[in-house]
């Protein structure tokens, strides 16, 4: 249960930010990279001024700049979403590593930053946040007129538009959003858990958070719980490869694609009918252009 | 818009002709921003890509790879899926190449190719089924047969039922068994390691070419990827041939890997992580979707990469080749950005390259 704790807020929060960019219609593949950012940025800024919550605001600003690369890229040149999605991570992937040695000459680590501090369950504030925040989440998006607003940008951008909503300034907030949410998890990891920054952070788990956001059908608390099953099954797995070992069964593997195979079953069968929201990844042509 | 896609339309080359030129400059900036000498890190960069016949034999070694990873992902395009799964169909390929290639007989080599072949399309055709039968996007089905396929192999199969005897004990023994002497790519010069996957590769992409240009199946893929719903209407069956196109696209991705395995490695390694799978993304949208586009950017990827190596001399980490990468398929991306440049030159509009279904998801 502490493990799931420790390991779930990064999932949490870049889920929810692939929520709330898709709910708003824009395809983010790109969480891999804007938590990439997120990481690095969350180590250098804690690192430098010696405050984790200083880089942990850094976290989340790098990665709502590189969101607004993909915003500008997808909304104003209208860029393919899923392209500028994957360009997005490949730079974060060169630039991280080439930034990582320029600034602390290390290829594999950062110097150690200084990470948030526990309370005495061993957990940071982020692992309460990433409890509440979902639901504040879910709140507001079902919840509140701007919730709304974002909804109907995602399925019917047009009759949006036709009330009044600005379609592209919307779907832009939301990416921003996105980024931050997403930067914020990857700074989870750099300064909530190891405290250091690994050159191969986020390892996946922006693929991962995608994955979540899926099984959890594009809502906020879907997405929260199934980052939290993935977690948890991340946890259990941990424990037992200990045992596994011992018994010479290399089977980590086996748990670890896990929770991908569940996702993709559940897409196979169709269970509950996932369906994603009706114009994501379609670009928005205002009219009149 | 959509219909210049796959022609060989000019727009397309001069715009990704342009992103790499751009790619270089910002790289170019980016190196003098640091404090480094931008002039010898590029110097050191040609030097490693293509000086002498050391260098020579790593860009071809690597550009092999990167053109095959590219023509999986542009053949998958053609039938309009965007085939992100590369990386987890060179896995199983370059695994089942590994597997294969410990059998010694006369016909290990070409057994291998085959067996990699198979084991790259048949995890490349789930996807295709999946989309297909289920409606299931294949960007997300092949993110998730991705990260199936690494955990799969690297930590279980790799790690375990297949490791070698005495293995695991340290990195540099870790993965399966060594494969025999019969199965490795012939190499041609000495002091280089240029083999024989250079040439394949290079006629597996006017093999490519020929099959999607100059055949009736390659028209009704085409057909297929420009419209299922009227290729449908016209006789074509639209499914199959999206599921025969995902096939190919998982063999090409599958030879890929065998090409590493049994050019280089020689065996499957413990840790394995090459990342040509998602280079072979950036091959295909640099290189418009065609294959000669996609070769002659694989070429060009694969000598930054051979040179990124010798970048280090400057003290630049080599991880600067994906960054230039990145740059450049950002750039591709968003043709746009090159629009009001167009309208000066040409005079008309640009037609941005975009793989044809992505903007219908799910």
């Amino acid at each position: 249960m502490n493990a799931i704790l420790d390991f779930a807020p990064p999932l949490v929060f870049a889920a929810l930010g692939g929520v709330l960019s898709e709910r708003a219609g824009v395809v983010n593949i790109g969480l891999e990279g804007m938590m990439r950012f997120g990481a690095f940025a969350a180590a250098a800024g804690a690192i430098w001024t010696g405050s984790p919550w200083f880089g942990l605001l850094c976290g989340a600003l790098a990665g709502a700049a590189a969101a607004a690369v993909h915003a500008l890229l997808s909304l104003r040149f209208r860029a393919d979403q899923v392209v500028s999605g994957i360009a997005l991570n490949l730079v974060a992937l060169g630039l991280v590593t080439y930034l990582l040695q320029s600034l602390f000459g290390s290829s594999g680590v950062s110097p150690e930053a200084p990470s948030l501090p526990r309370d005495r369950y061993g957990h940071t504030a982020l692992a309460y946040a990433a409890l509440v925040v979902p639901v504040l989440f879910h709140l507001w998006l079902s919840h509140t007129a701007a919730g709304l607003r974002v909804r109907a940008v995602g399925e019917h951008p047009r009759a949006a538009a036709t009330l009044g909503v600005r379609v592209l300034s919307l779907r832009a907030w939301c990416v921003l959003g996105s980024g931050l949410l997403a930067g914020l998890g990857g700074a989870t990891l750099s300064v909530g858990i190891l405290g250091q920054f690994d050159s191969r952070m986020p390892a996946g788990q922006g693929f991962m958070a995608l994955a979540a956001m899926v099984f959890g059908k594009w809502t906020p608390l879907g997405a929260a719980g199934a980052a939290f099953f993935f977690a948890a099954a991340d946890a259990l797995q941990r424990q037992l490869s200990f045992s596994l070992h011992a018994a010479d069964l290399r089977l980590e593997g086996v748990f670890l694609a896990l929770p991908y195979a569940l996702t993709l079953l559940v897409l196979a069968l169709g269970i509950g009918r996932t369906r994603a929201p009706a114009a994501d990844g379609v670009p928005y042509e205002p009219e009149g252009r | 818009m959509r219909d210049k896609l796959f022609a060989p339309a000019r727009d397309p080359l001069w715009s990704a002709v342009a992103a790499v030129a751009c790619s270089l400059l910002v790289s170019f900036l980016a190196i003098a921003a640091t404090g480094r000498d931008p002039v010898a890190g590029f110097g050191n960069l040609l030097a490693g890509a293509l000086g002498g016949p050391g260098p020579l034999g790593e860009t071809a070694i690597k550009s092999a790879v990167l053109i095959l990873t590219g023509l999986s992902v542009a053949v998958a395009f053609t039938v309009g899926l965007f085939n992100i799964g590369a990386e987890g169909q060179l896995i199983w390929g370059g695994l089942a190449a590994a597997v294969a290639g410990r059998f010694d007989n006369p016909l290990a080599l070409p057994l291998s190719l085959l067996s990699a072949a198979l084991a790259g399309a048949a995890w490349g055709v789930l996807p295709g089924l999946l989309k297909v039968r289920r409606g299931v996007h294949e960007v997300i089905s092949t993110i998730l047969l991705n990260w199936i396929a690494i955990h799969l192999v690297h930590g279980w199969l790799v790690a375990g039922p297949l490791a070698a005897a005495g293995g695991g004990a340290s990195i540099s023994v870790a993965g399966t068994e060594p494969i025999v002497h019969a199965a490795w790519l012939p190499r041609f010069f000495p002091g280089s390691r240029f083999d024989l996957g250079f040439p394949l590769a290079l006629l597996i992409a006017a093999g490519v070419w020929f099959l999607l240009t100059r055949t009736r199946r390659g028209f009704e893929w085409r057909a297929v990827g420009a419209g299922p719903e009227a290729a449908q209407a016209s006789g074509i069956p639209a499914a199959r041939r999206v599921c025969e196109a995902m096939a190919l696209s998982g063999a090409l991705a599958g030879l890929a890997g065998a090409l590493l395995i049994l050019g280089t490695e020689h065996k499957y390694p413990g840790v394995f992580r090459t990342g040509y799978g998602f280079d072979g993304i950036a091959v295909a949208l640099v290189g418009g979707g065609s294959a000669a586009g996609t070769a002659v950017a694989g070429l060009f990827f694969g000598a930054v990469r051979a040179g990124s190596t010798r970048l280090q001399l400057s003290g630049i980490h080599p991880s600067f080749a994906e960054l230039i990468q990145g740059i450049a398929v950002l750039l591709v991306a968003a043709p746009r950005i090159f629009l009001p440049l167009w309208k000066k030159l040409r005079g008309g509009e640009a037609s941005g390259f975009r793989p044809q279904a992505s903007g219908e998801r799910r």
